[in-house]
């Protein structure tokens, strides 16, 4: 095991490299971009064996990687945004046929108008799809959880793809001391690929075709229960990945607490800015105000029993979230707010599209919330974008 | 390079009885010619279209090969993905590509012409039907002028795409046209295409009974009329140079062509058509001929 300082996207490249892929899909685009640069780099210079498909859409990018993995290699793909939206009908494809593919997404908002900040709802938006979700919080998690990603989705219990969530530019350009895991370590940790059928004359199976309705609705059903089914597997991979390659993050959950135990009140929230949250909340617990944090590491499967375990009882429930189901709250909030019943949940949507939100800002929005303020969905602006106008179209008329 | 029925018929079977098509459909016999010409090291990717269907209802499949069944957009790059595995894997297997018009002409152009560019090494085969026949027949890149589909129920105003001339375009090793009419040269074509590396593109004419209105008893019979009426060239681009088949060496010159009203007289689809159109129609035959003499 090596420290080495680098950025998130190498991070993933790492873990691209250290989990043996066969193949990558590639197609640039912003944040993602140096994930496949690096890829194609290590490849050049010969470091790695992965065959790297240089395709023209991420449609395409998504249906190669789909081929490589029927056809029986470990097939890997990134992409971000508007990518991530263009190769939609590509990721229900692959979740409904059950094949074991990673993909890591840069998360970033989603046009029009065009920004190319960070903000939650790409990934959000694909929580539907049979995906199992997770998403990082530092770049370490990123290549953690990448490599994780294969030995879960290559498990025969799940045999569903994974999808790996890191915010762009916060984690995939920002570096920092990352630990890398030796091959030794992983190739200890993650055997060889695994999947329900492969696609090849010696053994001629179908796929995709035509189902009638009660079979399509069984298939449905077992992705949904392999999904549900997922999240102890998830700790077992989890607590053997602590023991093989690396003590250094507690992968025994799927969530993850900050001072929660004795807390009267709990924020909830996903991703880079957890860092920030936990200053917040030093910060006020050093006034003496009770405070403790859950990060939600896994979106999909959601953790019912832990979420519950860990915010049932509180006197309230703060959800931060960096994404939003328009007209109705964050996505984060409306999954916290059907999971506890007995403990007030607000919701607070902020950072859209690169907007700043710093330990300040957490400072500020905790201290309100614990002083009672009832919303159920507040917009937050820190102060200086709070004070800019535009024209909306509501203004016209 | 001759086949005789006897040698043809010991191939890989790749349809078995039970498909779920329409009566006299073409495309169950690309599909039977296809095993013929490829044997059974072959894997098909299928793309949404009449195919998706045919095969019919899981758990069962008349295609008696190795399908992967995928959305409209997606089949080069999914069978990319495949091919590249394969030869990682140290297989050889043919991948093809089996798309309609609409998914190669249209929707599914894109991930074509990626595929083009990148000298995959698969083998694209559009089955050409010249419209949206699973849905119920509306207008694709590929029909031709003054048809009548289901969105163009006035005649289309426009001229088919002609994408083995984009494929030529493409720079790709192998480019062919073939008729269901003509299974010894469709087959022969697939074993050349068969032997060569990189991405090859076989355009394949699917005449379709409801689409184009005529008894399902004809289909072979309409695919030679297109053919002898020199509406459908059949050729085979390798080695930077065209050969035109023996079953339209004919059409090279203008006098000794068959009248084209031979064959658009034959379908329901060209009943409206106007002299205007007729003549635009030969235009446009005219002008194929000559990039393919240009070829040649």
């Amino acid at each position: 095991m090596i420290r080495k300082i680098i950025s998130g996207n190498e991070a993933v490249a790492t873990a691209v490299k250290l989990a043996r892929v066969g193949l990558t899909g590639i197609y640039p685009i912003t944040p993602q971009t140096s994930i496949i640069e690096k890829l194609a780099e290590m490849k050049a210079q010969g470091e790695i064996q992965t065959e790297i498909v240089r395709v023209e859409s991420e449609h395409s990018a998504m249906a190669a990687t789909y081929g490589a993995a029927l056809a029986g290699i470990r097939a890997f793909t990134a992409t971000a945004s508007q990518g991530l939206l263009y190769m939609h009908e590509m990721v229900w494809w692959v979740a409904g046929s059950r094949v074991p593919v990673v993909m890591v997404v840069g998360t970033r908002a989603v046009g029009a108008p065009w920004n190319i900040w960070n903000e939650h709802t790409d990934f959000t938006s694909e929580r539907d799809s049979g995906w199992i979700m997770a998403f990082a919080s530092n770049p370490q998690e990123a290549l953690d959880l990448t490599i994780q990603a294969f030995r879960i989705s290559e498990d025969e219990r799940v045999f569903l793809p994974v999808m790996v969530g890191m915010d762009g530019f916060i984690l995939s350009h920002t570096k920092t001391n990352v630990l890398i895991p030796d091959q030794e370590q992983i190739d200890d940790y993650l055997p060889p690929r695994r999947q329900p059928y492969v696609i090849d004359p010696e053994d001629p199976v179908e796929i995709g075709n035509m189902f009638p309705p009660e079979g399509y609705m069984k298939l449905r059903e077992s992705i949904h229960l392999a999904l549900k089914n997922s999240e102890d597997i998830i700790r077992q991979h989890g607590r053997e990945y602590n023991k093989k390659v690396s003590p250094m993050i507690d992968y025994s959950t799927l969530n993850s607490s900050y001072r929660l135990e004795d807390a009267d009140y709990a924020v909830v929230l996903m991703g880079a800015w957890a860092g920030d949250a936990m200053e917040a909340i030093d910060v006020l617990r050093e006034k003496g105000i009770k405070i403790g944090m859950l990060r939600v590491r896994y979106l999909r499967p959601w953790s019912e029993k832990e979420i519950k375990e860990n915010l049932e009882g509180k006197k309230g429930v703060l959800v931060v979230d960096r994404s939003t189901s328009f007209g109705r709250g964050g996505p984060l909030y409306i999954e916290v707010k059907s999971t506890i019943q007995d403990t007030e949940v607000k919701d607070i949507v902020t950072g859209l599209g690169g907007v700043t939100v710093g330990k300040n800002d957490m400072i500020y929005l905790f201290s309100k919330f614990v002083e009672g303020i009832k919303e159920d969905v507040t917009w937050y602006y820190p102060k200086e974008v709070g004070k800019l106008d535009i024209r909306t179209p509501r203004d016209i008329e | 390079m001759t086949l005789g029925l006897r040698e043809i018929l010991n191939k890989h079977n790749s349809l078995i009885s039970g498909t779920a098509a329409c009566p006299g459909c073409p495309e169950n016999m690309a599909m039977r010619m296809l095993g013929m010409g490829l044997g059974k090291d072959t894997v098909v990717v299928v793309v949404a279209g009449c195919s998706s269907i045919i095969q019919g209802n899981a758990p069962y499949n008349s295609f008696n090969l190795p399908v992967v069944n995928i959305a409209f957009a997606a089949g080069s790059a999914a069978a990319s993905g495949l091919a590249r595995a394969y030869k990682q894997k140290g297989k050889d297997v043919n991948v093809v590509v089996w798309a309609g018009d609409g998914g190669t002409a249209d929707i599914g152009f894109a991930s074509l012409s990626g595929a083009a560019e990148r000298n995959e090494d698969i083998i694209y085969v559009c089955v050409d039907n010249e419209a949206y026949m699973n849905s119920g027949g509306q207008r694709s890149g590929s029909t031709p002028l003054g048809a009548i589909t289901s969105t163009t129920p006035e005649g289309k105003k426009e001229n088919k795409k002609n994408l083995p001339f984009l494929m030529v375009s493409h720079n790709a090793p192998y480019v062919a046209t073939a008729s269901v009419g003509y299974p010894h040269d469709y087959i022969q074509k697939l074993k050349r295409a068969k032997e060569i590396d990189g991405f090859r593109y076989i355009h394949v004419l699917t005449p379709d009974p409801y689409g184009w209105l005529f008894d399902p008893s004809r289909t072979a019979e309409i695919a030679k009329l297109a053919v002898q009426t020199c509406y459908w060239p059949l050729f085979e681009y390798y080695n930077g140079k065209i050969t035109v088949s023996q079953e339209c060496l004919h059409c090279l010159d203008k006098r000794t062509r068959r009248p084209i009203k031979d064959f658009l007289s034959v379908q329901g689809r060209f009943k409206r058509v106007k002299e205007e159109d007729i003549t635009k129609l030969e235009k446009y035959i005219d002008d194929m001929w000559e990039k393919i003499k240009e070829l040649m």
